[in-house]
């Protein structure tokens, strides 16, 4: 067995102790099968539309969930409640902490942990509310109306000079709101449909990413106002980070600059790809009578899908984005270049209606994607299915990859949020039910006392 | 030789990896190729797969078409979907082939090589006798400075003004000319953008989307959602003008068929998910 050889290695001073670590997460990642050893027992009357691990420091431990009839759950992802014991093996059972009936009048679409600890979490729903709940009393602290039906939020799990919720409804303007003042704070204008997915930058705490239905992905720097970069699926580069394609010829490029600059401004936007740096110096001219700053680059049409952006997911690192579109493609962008890497995901069908939560491993091994009733696992890098996790009766809305235990939780419309956690060889769990006949959990093997 | 037997054998389905080991299609490769492509000595294998491709598409008696290719034909023969991609991308670039989007279903795009595309361009515009004369630069203008410099399936509207214009004054009429005789078409979200269409191509589009039912249909009925791949390319599809290789290709490249090895030989399955 690899592990048996690589602990031996490890020992001898073979293979460093983090190496050894890498490759144990990595190859329990890549085995998950639905757990036969814990279960979630949920109370939701309707689809779970989005599921989240609170992210304190060392310890990832509480379950947030959220369905489409108003309710909230949090469950402990360590602690079983109670177990169901059988003939040869017993389920550790955990039941929800607490479960709020009428979070909110219609369905949720969002619930969020407040980054820095479990003490607040943060609602979103399609009755226009944005709620600030206290975990410990499930009151509500704050709320927030918002014009239209709110698809997801977003909170920045970096940021130490603002706490700012960024929301995406099915209005054009995205707005942050302040959790320290209780008022909203600015509106970022420039899709030209609703907004579907969101997600604050891995790597700097005042950049947001945004997806819109219009099939746009747009990079806002909240502390200027407009898009420094929309990514165009047409520019592309080969590979992950080579350098950029051979731009057209300057002759060319020049003859199509000069009649472009003779017309009005609303062609600036349509320049060439290696004049992108222009586009900061355009923007930040004071704005005109007619338009607003952010506007000049609402008028450039690239789209990052040929359909709405319905998930969005920036890697550990922050050099890559994944976005998802309901064109049923996947794909890979280099942050830094902005462009299209061209990995192609195998076939995939992504339901169209719904905003979806997709996840990847923090080694950046491996996105999980839910694909109608199954959630699939390709790696990141070339694009090949490397599971495919049948489990749900229908379609999969959100999926979430706990780092710490190598276990993914998936919540879908059939109201199950179902384990995924690496599979352990049967003879184990049998050896160890005669023995005992008590609860066995995972991270107990056969020397354990 | 290996054409022959491959058509009779069913083994147009070849196992993916032997894509670039046919020896015919290497020596039809190896002259078309160094016409078209300048310095490339190395075959990809897309480009191998392509020639494969455009020589095995099927002779039309109603309309006259130049060979296309499915992109997802081209996934279906070549292994990594990645390369393919890439290898497109860079054929695009050196105008080697053009990619088209097809409206037919999400995602479906058409490759043609690029002298294909140019005479088809010429019989539509042939075809299609404009009124007004002067109006009918817009066709050279239109092949010169469009089609080279702009590489990308669709273009907006104040840059195509902007490249015709390099052949002359350009009007509104110029650019209904082109829509009318079959170049472009608007984009329905969005009244500024324009797709690069191959002109005459609605009637086999149409075959296209009803074959792929028609295949799917024949595939669904059957007791298991399966059939050899030997029977069924025997088939003939009533409502498609394009031959049921063509149709297989397409659908297991886009993942609604899939090839499973038996001892019998390849069977076609349906995918279920």
């Amino acid at each position: 067995m690899w592990t048996w050889k690589a602990l031996k290695q490890r020992e001898d001073g073979l293979l460093r102790p983090s190496a050894f670590r890498r490759g144990v997460v990595s190859s329990r990642a890549s085995s998950l099968q639905l757990s036969n050893a814990k279960e979630f027992i949920s109370l939701h009357r309707g689809a779970i539309n989005s599921l989240e691990i609170d992210s304190t420091e060392g310890e990832g431990r509480y379950l947030l969930s959220a369905a489409s009839d108003g309710t909230v759950a949090v469950f402990d992802t360590h602690r079983p409640t109670s177990s169901s014991t059988s003939s040869c093996a017993s389920i550790a059972q955990h039941h929800p902490l607490f479960h709020l009936p009428r979070a909110h009048k219609f369905a949720i679409s969002r619930a969020l942990w407040y980054p820095v600890d479990t003490g607040l979490f943060i609602t979103a729903s399609f009755d226009h509310y944005v709620k600030l709940w206290d975990t410990n009393s499930t009151q509500v602290v704050l709320d927030y109306k918002l014009p239209a039906k709110v698809y997801g939020i977003a909170m920045s799990s970096i940021a130490t000079s603002h706490s700012l919720i960024a929301t995406a409804t099915a209005d054009v303007q995205v707005r942050l709101c302040d959790l320290a003042s209780g008022a909203f704070a600015h509106t970022l204008s420039g899709h030209r449909d609703g907004v579907m997915s969101l997600e604050w930058s891995s790597s700097t705490e005042f950049v947001l990413i945004t997806g819109g239905c219009d099939g746009a992905i747009r990079f806002w720097d909240i502390r200027r106002p407009g898009t420094f970069l929309l990514l165009d699926q047409s520019l592309s580069q080969l590979g992950t980070r080579p350098p950029l394609l051979p731009t057209p010829t300057p002759s060319n490029n020049e003859s199509t600059s000069l009649p472009a600059s003779s017309k009005s401004s609303s062609s600036t936007p349509i320049l060439p790809a290696q004049k992108r740096r222009s586009h900061k110096k355009i923007q930040l001219k004071p704005p005109t009578q007619s338009s607003h700053p952010g506007m000049a680059s609402s008028q450039n049409r690239a789209t990052a899908h040929y359909g709405a952006v319905n998930g969005l997911r920036a890697t550990a690192d922050g050099f890559y984005l994944l976005s998802s579109g309901s064109d049923s493609r996947l794909r890979l962008w280099d942050i830094e270049s902005g462009r299209n890497t061209l990995v192609n995901y195998e076939a995939m069908s992504i339901q169209t209606s719904k905003p979806i939560q997709l996840a990847v491993t923090p080694d950046s091994s491996l996105v999980f994607v839910p694909c109608l009733a199954s959630l699939k696992a390709y790696d990141l890098w070339s694009g090949t299915t490397i599971n495919t996790y049948r489990g749900h009766y229908e379609s999969v809305n959100c999926c979430f990859f706990n780092a710490q235990d190598q276990e993914l939780y998936t919540g879908s419309n059939d109201r199950q949020i179902l384990v995924w956690s690496p599979s352990i060889p049967a003879a184990t769990q049998i050896e160890e039910a005669d023995s005992k006949g008590g609860i066995t959990s995972i991270d107990q093997d056969n020397w354990s006392d | 030789m290996a054409e022959s037997s491959q058509s009779k054998s069913g083994g147009k389905k070849r196992p993916r990896s032997e894509s670039e080991g046919d020896p015919d299609a290497d020596a039809d490769a190896a002259s078309l190729q160094s016409i078209q492509l300048e310095n490339d000595l190395n075959f990809t294998d897309t480009a191998i797969a392509l020639q494969m491709m455009k020589a095995q598409f099927p002779k039309l008696d109603k309309v006259v078409v130049r060979p296309f290719i499915l992109r997802s034909q081209l996934y279906s023969s070549v292994k990594d979907r990645t390369q393919v991609d890439r290898d497109l991308e860079s054929l695009k670039k050196e105008a080697v082939v053009r990619v088209f989007k097809l409206n037919t279903g999400k995602d479906d795009h058409a490759i043609m090589f690029m002298d294909d595309y140019l005479a088809q361009m010429e019989n539509a515009v042939k075809r299609y006798d404009a009124k007004d004369k002067q109006l009918s630069d817009v066709f050279d203008w239109f092949k010169q400075y469009v089609i080279k410099s702009k590489t990308d399936v669709s273009i907006s509207h104040p840059e195509l003004c902007s490249l015709l214009s390099n052949g002359g004054d350009v009007t509104e009429k110029h650019v209904t000319l082109l829509i009318n005789a079959g170049l472009l078409t608007c984009q329905l979200i969005d009244q500024n953008l324009y797709w690069f269409v191959i002109p005459n191509i609605g009637s086999i589009l149409k075959g296209l989307s009803q074959g792929r039912k028609e295949l799917l249909s024949l595939i669904n009925r059957t007791k298991y959602k399966e059939m050899v791949l030997a029977n069924l390319e025997k088939k003939r599809l009533r409502l498609s003008p394009l031959d049921i290789r063509f149709h297989i290709r397409d659908l297991i490249g886009s993942g609604l068929l899939k090839t499973v090895q038996s001892p019998i030989g390849l069977l076609i399955r349906l995918s279920r998910d």
